[in-house]
């Protein structure tokens, strides 16, 4: 029993790094309409970042998540000015090119500054555990799992009770009457974005720590995600959440149970399944489609 | 009937035929000039996404769904003749290349089917889980694929100086193959069907467009080819396995392809796929490896979606047809001519009369709720065969939702919608447009890519495949067409872009547009909204031409002299239900009408407003 | 055409189509494949070309195996070059990437026109460029790609120049676990396996001899390359309690699974893993120096060896590039001994399949030992067998060329010595 447990426990934190991430996705998207499969390459250069703060400073790697979120935010922020808004009206798959050519563009220059070689970062706990009973818990994902919990309650809190988090959910549900009652569209939509990317830079700061990873890794990551926030409903934050923990634990418990070599096929499974059966996912809306571009 | 070019443009169209020849017979004789294995090898890998790109057009280019698991189609024809040739290694590994053509259209037919409920991004997602998909099972399935280490094949047989030329030439044929299919598929209605389904697909169900089965068949004329490619370069590559065969840079390579050359263009993938190899090629070899080449080709990608959307022939075209007509008045601001008697389709088959008490069209009890507001409201009407009925009632009553309900657009909640005593509520849009129901949108919804001569020619009247092989672009289709915009005054306009219309231009076309189902029952959406008065009347013209031919009409009207003019019977709706019906004058006296448009507060004009002295304002 | 595209359609397609092709021309240069190599000139430099991944996922041994060649260029040009010809090195980045690989040897073949040819790391990368030697029947020695697959093809041009193939790595170590004395012999073992043509059958082959000789399998399963999470993996490999763990890895995984077992208390008595601890102060960083300890491998080259050559190619890669060379170096370093060597013994570079036989019908002494080989190009001598002690490198077998008599019995993780 203690084996299930034990891999039950495993799969929650690492669904609530998953969650974390996955938020920052589904936000940009329910926003701004953009599906951005640069995610992974960002947490990934957040993964990178953290590693030069660890590596120069000596801090804890996951008090560095505290440095290293205002520098992947403020990417974001520029990136978002410069690439994405003018295509904002642009069909959805042009979007999806052109976030597709920004990953590349980012794996190309993480490749030329750090170098394509396998990085870690290994802080001193990085190989114990918390022993509960017959429970092995590893510190880092315990530590990576509440983190990213901490940082996600933030995330909701700053949505639901901020004058900000009221003007976001504005435009995204109408633009043109959120700018009538005096809301910037396209402050609100550099905002979102970067506070999306900026997720994922905290995100990689806790990934950075509980595996190793290489420029290209950031393809396994936006598999993952999206087949995440497919499950959940793109748009939802509370469907990114569940979805995430949902993933976590399936991911798990494929390795535990099936093989470890299937288990990377959970996410693609998963994706063509809930495209199939229920294709606004968990807690998606249905889009109108009957809807006339007037 | 195609139109023959001016000699302004003679020139240029020789100059590029004889281009393009030059540039082909170069790649074609290029083995038998040179024993530059580099190029030789790089022309191959060029042809190999040559046909790749040509396929990823016909779904991507002309019916707009963007796929980045186009390289999976690669793969599955390198597996095939890599699994097959080191089973039966007694025959020669060219007798796979076929099967693995076969392979790869059956996998792709099951993609479409699995992703037919899927479009815009999720579409995209699906492509790219299933490209990763595929790579996991070869690696995983290790009894038929050999997992990870790979499958080799044989080494050529044949002379080391002309070690090449089998792929090279195999290649070239499947080329040639593909752009063949590519160019036909362009010309039939398939082809006009899928650019509909490109620019708008609702609206593509409601004119016959099959929408299952066109995607399924663009899947599949998108992949077959490519299988074959594959597996011609597969044996080139003498080695198959996972990582090198579904890799995704090459799904990248081909949509960079795509996009540079030019979506829906016949050359244009082509063209695209030779410079971005070549480009790859400069980027490995000249500007240092490996992460060069991702900036280049990531760059590309956000620059080509930022700066060059249609990739560079259209925008050439564009160009240059701007430098061309500069100057020039164009045809759009010009009256419309009004056009001749109606001409009925020599094709026309008899259609059982019905029954004398039954209606053409009955709608009983349609329920229709957005949230807690019910737009149709348990909704009854009949529209009578040979009539020209009429729907009026205030803004908000559910006129258009009403319609929506018929034509399939809206799915009703509840109700029953019977048609020709057939009952129609659980078909697809364009099972009901073959049963000879047309409907004209309130708002015109025309293919605005197309010309006015291709949104004409792009409906389908019945369903059938040789139907969709019909060739679109000149014979019979395109001379009916032609007769109907010349009855709808608009056949000047032919070769104009459908974007470029006026409000009115446009409704005459789509009107002709729905002529070309041949309909028994139109449903009109304001046809007279927006459009000035001499086009008024001539709608009101062509609309009782038609109804004496035999087309039974519904309208919904504003315009009240029009509808009581033209409509008998008319219903009113008003709150999502009926509330009277009767002739233009029973309606016009009846005061639940009357109150349902004006409201009980309402005092006449002639009644309330006190006398006083005109005043010039 | 297409009327979707009318008028002047066509023109601009001519138009660019021909910019295009007139590209094209211009690039290739006219007519390509002309003569006037540098073969043909009896006192020029030879030029060697091989294609590495520099960059990409196998940019660490690709790195390595540059600095290799390089190293034997020096040495042989310092020593009056080969035939009395000074050797040029050319050497191509393929970005660990295959449909490249190919790409770059094609054009060392017909446009660099180079006169011999080396390979490439990663079993991967040398199946199909091997290929593409054997088409143009040119000699293809390589310092990195031992997968069997390469050795089932019948080729004749091909050579591999480490002691054993991939699957005969391990067999060194299988041996001495056998005749272990009872007491000491682990009865059940554990093959956790990274899905990769080289570790599977590494694992496979010492497998297969512990398994015929009473030690039993109670774990086997591979992962996959992308595999990150290995907790999952360590608890299912802690609850069927092997003795022995055979760990198939490359680098990133094995690092992660035993990183996973620490952090699941779980310490096999004996621990042997591909690869990954041949690394030197890599490894010990990435999972703690106080973990290596009595970490067994197989490794093809030892900096201490007295293998001929051997000191002096230590000296000179210090001397080049700082350290000890790298595994991929040495094994790099021998693929060029070994070409040297055909070439002096056939004594001209001419005729490629005179070279190849020369070689299939002697045995060359390089700084790994003798190398020979069978008629699949696959070499027939034995790794050697490597320990982590005292946080050093020590090689313990086979016994006449260890540079300890003490092995340590099992895996002690976390003992700082």
């Amino acid at each position: 029993m203690e084996p299930f447990v034990q891999n039950l426990i495993l799969g929650l934190l690492l669904g609530g790094v998953y969650a974390l991430v996955a938020s920052g996705l589904t936000l940009i998207f329910g926003v701004m309409r953009v599906i951005n499969i640069a995610h992974g390459a960002f947490l990934i250069l957040g993964a990178f970042v953290s590693y030069t703060v660890w590596n120069w400073l000596g801090f804890d790697p996951l008090l560095c998540i505290i440095a290293t979120t205002p520098v992947i935010f403020a990417i974001g922020w520029v990136v978002y000015r410069v690439i994405v808004s003018p295509i904002r009206d642009a069909p959805m798959s042009s979007t999806v090119l052109l976030t597709f050519g920004l990953a590349l563009v980012l794996e190309a220059v993480m490749g030329f500054i750090w170098g394509n070689n396998s990085t870690s970062v290994r802080p001193s706990y990085a190989d114990e555990s918390f022993t509960i009973g017959e429970l092995f818990l590893p510190k880092a994902q315990v530590y990576g799992g509440l983190i990213a919990i901490v940082v996600l309650v933030a995330l909701h809190l700053l949505l639901t009770r901020t004058w900000l988090g009221r003007a976001i959910r504005a435009a995204a549900s109408n633009p043109t009457g959120a700018q009538l009652v005096g809301i910037t569209i396209s402050s609100v939509a550099a905002l979102v974005f970067a506070i999306g990317i900026a997720t994922a830079g905290a995100g990689g700061a806790i990934a950075a720590i509980l595996y190793p990873f290489v420029p290209g890794s950031h393809y396994q990551w936006i598999a993952r995600l999206l087949a995440i926030v497919v499950l959940g409903g793109l748009g939802s934050m509370g469907g990114a959440v569940l979805g995430a923990v949902m993933f976590g634990i399936a991911e798990t418990m494929t390795a535990a149970y099936i093989s470890p070599a299937w288990a990377t096929a959970v996410p693609y499974a998963i994706v063509f399944a809930v495209l199939l059966v229920r294709p606004q996912g968990l807690l998606g809306t249905k889009l109108r489609d009957d809807a006339v571009a007037a | 009937m195609s139109e023959a070019p001016t000699t302004q443009v003679a020139r240029p169209i020789w100059l590029s035929r004889i281009a393009l020849g030059i540039a082909a017979v170069y790649v074609l004789i290029y083995p038998l000039i040179s024993s530059d294995l580099y190029y030789q090898n790089m022309y191959i890998t060029s042809l190999v996404f040559a046909v790749a790109a040509s396929g990823l057009n016909i779904i991507m280019g002309l019916a707009g769904y963007v796929s980045l698991g186009q390289g999976a189609f690669i793969g599955l024809g390198g597996y095939t003749i890599g699994i097959c040739a080191t089973r039966f290694d007694s025959v020669s590994p060219w007798v796979w290349i076929p099967l693995a053509a076969v392979v790869t259209g059956v996998v792709a037919l099951v993609l479409g089917v699995v992703s037919l409920r899927t479009r815009g991004p999720a579409f995209v997602i699906i492509t790219v889980a299933f490209l990763f998909l595929v790579q996991v099972i070869a690696v995983n399935w290790k009894s038929l694929t050999n997992g990870t280490a790979g499958l080799s094949l044989p080494l050529p047989t044949w002379s080391i100086d002309i070690i090449n030329w089998p792929f090279y030439y195999a290649l070239c044929g499947i080329l040639a193959l593909q752009m063949l299919l590519a160019w036909w598929i362009q010309r039939t209605k398939l082809g006009m069907g899928l650019v509909a389904i490109r620019e708008d697909e609702t609206k593509a169900a409601t004119i016959g467009i099959n929408l299952p089965v066109e995607k399924m068949l663009a899947f599949v004329a998108s992949s077959f080819f490519v299988g074959a490619a594959g597996a011609v370069y597969g044996y080139y590559l003498t080695f198959i396995d996972p990582r090198g065969m579904f890799s995704i840079l090459f799904s990248v390579q081909i949509v960079l392809s795509v996009l540079v050359g030019g979506r829906a263009t016949l050359w244009g993938p082509v063209i695209g796929a030779f410079l971005i190899e070549w480009i790859n090629e400069v980027a490995n070899n000249d500007l240092g490896g490996g992460n060069t080449r991702l900036l280049i080709f990531g760059g590309l990608l956000v620059g080509l979606v930022l700066f060059l959307p249609t990739g560079i022939l259209p925008t050439a075209e564009r160009l240059l047809s701007w430098w061309r007509t500069r100057g020039k008045a164009g045809l759009v601001g010009a009256r419309v001519e009004t056009g001749g008697a109606f001409p009925v389709a020599k094709d026309r088959e008899p259609v059982p009369a019905l029954a004398p008490d039954v209606p053409l069209l009955e709608v009983k009890g349609l329920e229709r709720r957005f949230g807690g507001i019910r737009a149709v409201d348990s909704a009854t009407l009949a529209v009578p065969e040979g009539s020209i009925t009429g729907l009026i009632g205030p803004n908000g009553s559910g006129k258009t939702t009403l319609f929506n309900l018929i034509d399939n657009t809206l799915r009703p909640d509840t109700g029953e919608i019977w048609f020709a005593g057939e009952r129609i509520d659980r078909l697809h849009s364009w099972q009901r447009a073959h049963r000879g129901l047309g409907r004209t949108f309130q708002i015109t919804r025309l293919f605005r890519e197309m010309t006015v001569l291709e949104n004409v020619v792009a409906p389908q009247r019945t369903f059938s495949l040789s139907q969709l092989g019909r060739i679109a672009v000149s014979g019979a289709e395109a001379e009916r067409a032609r007769e109907l915009l010349d009855f709808v005054g608009m056949g000047a306009f032919a070769g104009q872009k459908a974007s470029d219309l006026s409000f009115g231009q446009q409704k005459l076309v789509e009107l002709a547009q729905v002529l070309m189902l041949d309909p028994r029952l139109i449903l009109l959406d304001e046809p007279a909204g927006g459009i000035n008065p001499v086009l008024i009347e001539r709608m009101s013209e062509m609309i009782r031409e038609l109804n004496r031919h035999g087309t039974s009409f519904l309208i919904v009207e504003h315009n009240m002299p029009f509808v009581l003019d033209l409509c008998d019977p008319v219903h009113v709706l008003a709150r999502g239900r009926r509330i009277s019906t009767g002739t233009p004058d029973e309606i016009q006296a009846d005061p639940s009408v009357i109150d349902a448009y004006l409201g009980e507060d309402f005092l006449a004009p002639q009644e309330s407003r006190p006398s006083r002295d005109r005043e010039v304002i | 055409m297409a009327p979707l595209l009318h008028l002047g359609r066509r023109a601009r397609s001519g138009i660019t189509l021909a910019a295009v092709a007139g590209l094209a021309l211009a690039a290739c240069g006219v007519g390509g494949g002309d003569d006037g190599s540098s073969s043909d000139d009896s006192s020029g430099p030879i030029t060697i070309g091989a294609s590495l991944p520099l960059t990409g996922e196998f940019s660490q041994p690709g790195q390595a195996a540059k600095q290799g060649y390089e190293v034997w260029r020096e040495m042989v040009n310092a020593d009056g070059g080969l035939l009395g010809r000074q050797v040029n090195l050319t050497i191509k980045d393929d970005a660990s990437n295959q449909n490249t690989i190919v790409a770059d040897y094609n054009a060392l073949i017909s446009q660099d026109q180079v006169d011999l040819l080396l390979g490439t790391f990663s079993s991967l990368l040398n199946l199909p460029a091997s290929s593409v030697a054997e088409k143009n029947q040119m000699l293809y020695v390589e310092p990195a790609g031992g997968s069997p697959e390469m050795f089932t093809r019948g080729y004749k041009y091909l050579f591999f120049t480490q002691q054993a193939p991939v699957d005969r790595q391990g067999e060194v170590f299988a041996n001495w676990i056998t005749q272990l004395p009872e007491n000491e012999r682990p009865t059940t073992a554990a093959y956790p396996t990274l899905d990769d043509p080289f570790a599977i059958p590494t694992s496979q082959g010492i497998e297969d001899i512990l398994a015929k000789n009473g030690v039993k399998t109670v774990y086997r399963e591979t992962y996959a390359i992308d595999t990150k999470n290995f907790d999952t993996i360590a608890n299912e490999i802690k609850a069927a309690d092997p003795d022995l763990v055979v760990n198939g890895a490359i680098f990133e995984d094995g690092v992660g699974l035993i990183r996973s077992m620490l952090k699941a208390d779980f310490a096999p008595q004996w621990l042997y893993q591909s690869t990954a601890p041949s690394l030197g102060a890599q490894y010990a960083d990435a999972i703690g120096a106080q973990n290596t300890e009595g970490v067994m491998f197989a490794i093809s080259h030892a900096p201490e060896a007295k293998t001929p050559g051997n000191p002096e190619f230590v000296a000179k890669y210090q001397e080049m590039f700082g350290g000890l060379p790298p595994e991929d170096a040495a094994d790099a370093y021998a693929s060029g001994q070994v070409l040297q060597a055909a070439i002096e013994g056939v004594g001209s570079i001419d005729d490629q399949a005179a070279l190849a036989d020369w070689l299939r019908d002697n045995q060359v002494e390089t700084i790994l030992g003798p190398l020979s080989w069978d008629e699949n190009g696959s070499p027939e001598g034995d790794f050697l067998i490597g320990q982590w002690q005292d946080g050093q490198v020590e090689y313990v077998l086979p016994n006449d060329v260890a540079t300890t008599d003490h092995i340590v019995m099992g895996w002690k993780p976390g003992d700082a010595s």
